[in-house]
């Protein structure tokens, strides 16, 4: 498959062999938590993907490649059922998937999981990522019961969206080992009755998260020993985060013929990793978007690949900073778009992200291909273009002075006039600040500012961190700082799967950091997360693309938690979804060999 | 001398707790909760609030002041909430490993420094004197990165003589036995202190030579090797005594950049990152650990002092 950057080969023929293979650890990469319950604080692509789901697969593998969409074989459970008018779902799980100590992964063991979920959740909603108090998993819960060893059966307080409840609720469950991990101390008599009893649930839960806080004790710790994935921990070091894990024989998923040991090696800065790849001491890496060009010098040890993460930056608009009417003038729908014309999204790719990015113009980017994807996520509805930005403003009662600042001169709520709020001579002026790291945040800013200003547009440009930025510049987490702040860069989100911008902007959304509220976005959100129909969430992105309530940006290709390209040599190989998978920060190590 | 450093002590407790007052209500100021930071941008205002009160971030600040020094003084530094480690086991991994680097670049520099400082007052305006001048400027202006980079280029990725990467190990014993990896950053950090010593040493050797003592010593025949071990060297060490002593708290404190450089994880870096998260608990213990290694390094040298120059008295 080819790339924005390289290409992916098609697996080596021959014979396989075994052996360790490194892989890098980005700076700040450790993992931070092994039970297969993940905190809201442990939660990262370094925690989940790369560590924990090398041992405790989820019920459904969401990727496959560089798309964001299910790979059934890799998916521990058949796909659920549904009837009772999305009311009850139904799903059963695969005989081919054991744990490592020969046992079946049953349905006792997605009830076990469930249960002590309940337990820990009653402790702290922090305790679980994935909680969104309300909805969801597990307060839509009614009930949960298991009809036979191998079958699970939910019903729901409500009818939800299938897809979405597939995706992000069922999606997110990890089978635990009742029969090993039903103890509340180390050596302890079983605790069974986890199910009727939500204290000894408790205990259970207390148990496994001090287990799992201790991690000098991980790799030798009899409980995490038993694992349904395609690996087990054989050494971790606390101080530095590095790893070995080796292959589990009991694997019952796909994987190369002859697997091989992988072990990650830490690195305190992209600098150091990149001289590990100079070195040729590290079979698997990634280099950062302002070093591609340099990387093209070890084409002939190592294959490249580039390709978009399924994820999305944006300018952030704050619409309740009432600051020189800031509140009125964004809330008009063709400024939005005038500003959407501003930015030169290709050659932010080429000039910035040294040609290794995708476009996007809406929550769902133009690449990787989804089946979600809204027809105006192909092609960009508003290109960039300062003379249509500037007939906009024209056409919308705006005196427009190039290089000097626009002024209202049509005030008014009629056709041609600069809409409800905005006074006679109100200028085009205000603050956007931008996050210092990555540096593309602040050169994609600085460049969509120097055009914005050939049109009297003046942006006042400041920087800062991210911490402060999501801190103060966050309407619904700092509502003392509104008036504070007009525009922000501080990066963007990563999408699951299933793409709905639910809590970001949904009008009482908990990260709507600009407080965008519009009654058809709600709508269509809701839709998304409690309709039956499956094409909801397209409609939902469809819609926030044509409205524009930021400023999209492109999309940097991804991997390794960061906007890098990714790199291994050329003595090892696999199956091409699992290389292309690490632009998504999807983890297959199983499917790697050694060609030597 | 007793009854001195035991007043010195009681008022860099006073210190001390000032200190700890003040960044902990400039923490509290700037973030007074790191919630959000932990929990990431999509944490919601239950989470947020569960988390605040799992960990004590919903009480008056003053309160979680008091409870911070009152476990502080039980030995319990707190517990990383991004690391998921205590504070204690994070410092305990690294501090050797910071200690090392730092510590033997340190004594290096001083071995290097001092001699080559005397060299150049000596001998000053030659041509020797220029080009040790020549070196130490260009040493001194130039980034510790660039410096490492041009190293790492050189003697590991071209001349493979060494690793391209500090010890990996975090056994001292072992680290302390690894030239092969230990050579570039300890010698990165000993070229750049050597450049700024040498030129302290040399402008205090060019001072003390001034002198009339040396003039006397000089006059009344002394072999000139004794005059510069006798008269000059320990005279002119005086102001290096008080350099080194403020260089203490960098032993500990490590130095990031090098860290970053040389894949060496140490205290440099684990307060970068903690500094990144927002982790209070670990600023918190670094920056007292901070304050308490400046004023033991000042002590140390006001004492150090007194035994060089017996002209100084402790009141």
């Amino acid at each position: 498959m080819a790339g924005q950057v390289g290409a992916v080969p098609d697996a080596a023929t021959g014979t396989e062999h075994a052996g360790t293979i490194t892989v890098a650890g980005p700076p700040n990469a450790a993992p931070t938590w092994i039970l297969p319950m993940i905190t809201a604080a442990d939660n990262s692509v370094f925690t989940v993907p790369e560590f924990d789901y090398q041992m405790y697969r989820p019920l459904y593998w969401l990727t496959n490649g560089v798309e964001p969409k299910e790979t059934p074989s890799m998916s521990l459970a058949n796909d659920p059922v549904w009837s009772n008018g999305d009311k009850t779902v139904t799903f059963t799980l695969k005989a081919n998937y054991k744990w490592s100590n020969g046992n079946p992964i049953t349905s006792q063991d997605i009830l076990f999981w469930y249960y002590v979920l309940k337990a820990a959740l009653k402790e702290s909603p922090a305790n679980w990522a994935y909680y969104n108090p309300g909805q969801g998993f597990p307060d839509d819960v009614t009930s949960m019961t298991a009809p036979n060893a191998s079958t699970i059966t939910m019903n729901l307080s409500a009818a939800v969206n299938p897809t979405w409840f597939m995706e992000n609720e069922i999606g997110t469950i990890q089978p635990m080992p009742s029969k090993v991990w039903d103890i509340d101390a180390a050596g302890g008599k079983p605790v069974t009755d986890w199910a009727t009893n939500p204290a000894d649930a408790k205990k259970i839960y207390d148990y496994l998260a001090a287990a799992s806080k201790s991690e000098s004790t991980w790799a030798t710790n009899p409980l995490w020993q038993v694992v349904d994935g395609p690996y087990k921990l054989t050494a971790f070091s606390a101080s530095t985060g590095g790893f070995t894990m080796a292959p589990n024989p009991a694997y019952g998923g796909p994987h190369a013929t002859t697997e091989s040991n992988v072990q990650f090696v830490p690195f305190t800065s992209d600098q150091a990793e990149y001289n590990a790849i100079k070195s040729g001491s590290l079979d698997v890496g990634y280099v950062p978007l302002p070093d591609v060009p340099q990387a093209k010098t070890l084409t002939s040890s190592y294959n490249e690949f580039g390709y978009s993460s399924w994820s999305w930056s944006y300018v952030a608009y704050n619409f309740k900073d009432t600051t020189s009417d800031f509140n009125n003038i964004i809330d008009k729908l063709y400024i939005r778009q005038a500003l959407a014309h501003l930015e030169d999204e290709p050659g932010y790719i080429h000039a910035f992200f040294n040609g290794a990015g995708g476009q996007a113009f809406g929550p769902v980017p133009q690449s990787p291909a989804s089946p979600f994807t809204p027809a105006n996520a192909a092609t960009n509805p508003y290109p960039f273009s300062t003379a249509d930005a500037a007939s906009i403003l024209k056409a919308n009662g705006w005196n427009v002075v190039p290089n000097g600042t626009d002024t209202c001169a049509k005030p008014g709520t009629g056709t041609g006039e600069c809409g409800a709020g905005i006074p006679a001579g109100t200028k085009l002026e205000w603050s956007v600040v931008y996050g210092t790291d990555p540096a593309v945040l602040g050169e994609q800013v600085q460049d969509w500012a120097s055009q914005a200003k050939t049109v009297g547009i003046t942006m006042n440009l400041s920087s800062s961190n991210f911490n402060y930025m999501i801190q103060n510049y966050n309407d619904p987490a700092s509502p003392k700082t509104v008036d504070k702040w007009a525009m922000e860069d501080f990066g963007g989100f990563t999408d699951s799967t299933y793409p709905t911008t639910e809590n970001v902007f949904n009008s009482t959304g908990s990260s709507n950091l600009g407080g965008y509220s519009d009654p058809q976005a709600d709508k269509l959100i809701a839709a998304s997360i409690s309709s039956p129909n499956s094409g909801a969430v397209t409609a939902e992105a469809q819609y926030l693309t044509q409205q524009q309530p930021g400023l999209f940006q492109p999309n940097p290709d991804g991997g390794f938690g960061t906007a890098s390209i990714v790199l291994w040599k050329k003595t090892v190989s696999g199956a091409p979804a699992s290389w292309e998978g690490l632009t998504q920060d999807t983890w297959n190590p199983e499917f790697w060999f050694l060609t030597k | 001398m007793i009854r001195y450093i035991a007043r010195r002590i009681g008022t860099s407790i006073v210190v001390l707790i000032g200190v700890s007052i003040f960044i902990f209500a400039l923490l509290h100021a700037i973030y007074p909760s790191p919630a959000i930071d932990v929990l990431g941008s999509r944490a919601n205002s239950t989470l947020i609030a569960a988390w605040n009160k799992q960990n004590g971030f919903d009480d008056p600040w003053i309160v979680q002041y008091l409870r911070y020094m009152g476990d502080l003084l039980r030995g319990n530094m707190g517990y990383s909430y991004k690391l998921n480690q205590s504070v204690a086991s994070l410092l305990s991994e690294v501090w050797a490993r910071s200690a090392w680097l730092s510590g033997a670049s340190l004594v290096l520099a001083v071995l290097i420094a001092v001699p080559l400082g005397v060299y150049q007052a000596v001998r000053r305006n030659t041509f020797g004197d220029y080009a040790a001048t020549t070196v130490a400027f260009s040493l001194y202006a130039m980034p510790v990165f660039l410096l490492g980079l041009i190293l790492i280029q050189l003697f590991a990725l071209d001349l493979h003589w060494f690793s391209f990467e500090g010890s990996q190990s975090t056994s001292l014993p072992s680290i302390i036995v690894d030239p092969h990896s230990m050579t570039l950053p300890i010698v990165t950090l000993t070229l750049l202190t050597v450049a700024s010593f040498s030129r302290y040493m040399r402008s205090s050797a060019m001072d003390v030579l001034a002198q009339d003592y040396i003039k006397v010593a000089r006059a009344k025949g002394l072999p000139e090797r004794l005059v510069l071990l006798r008269h000059l060297l320990r005279n002119a060490c005086l102001p290096m005594v008080t350099l080194i002593g403020l260089s203490i708290p960098a032993l500990l404190a490590g130095n990031l950049i090098t860290e970053t450089l040389f894949n060496y994880k140490g205290l440099g870096l684990l307060f970068y990152t903690a500094l990144q998260n927002v982790d209070y608990n670990v600023l918190l213990a670094y920056t007292m650990i901070g304050a308490v290694l400046t004023i033991i390094g000042n002590l140390v040298a006001d004492i150090a002092l007194t035994v060089a120059d017996p002209r100084i008295r402790l009141a």
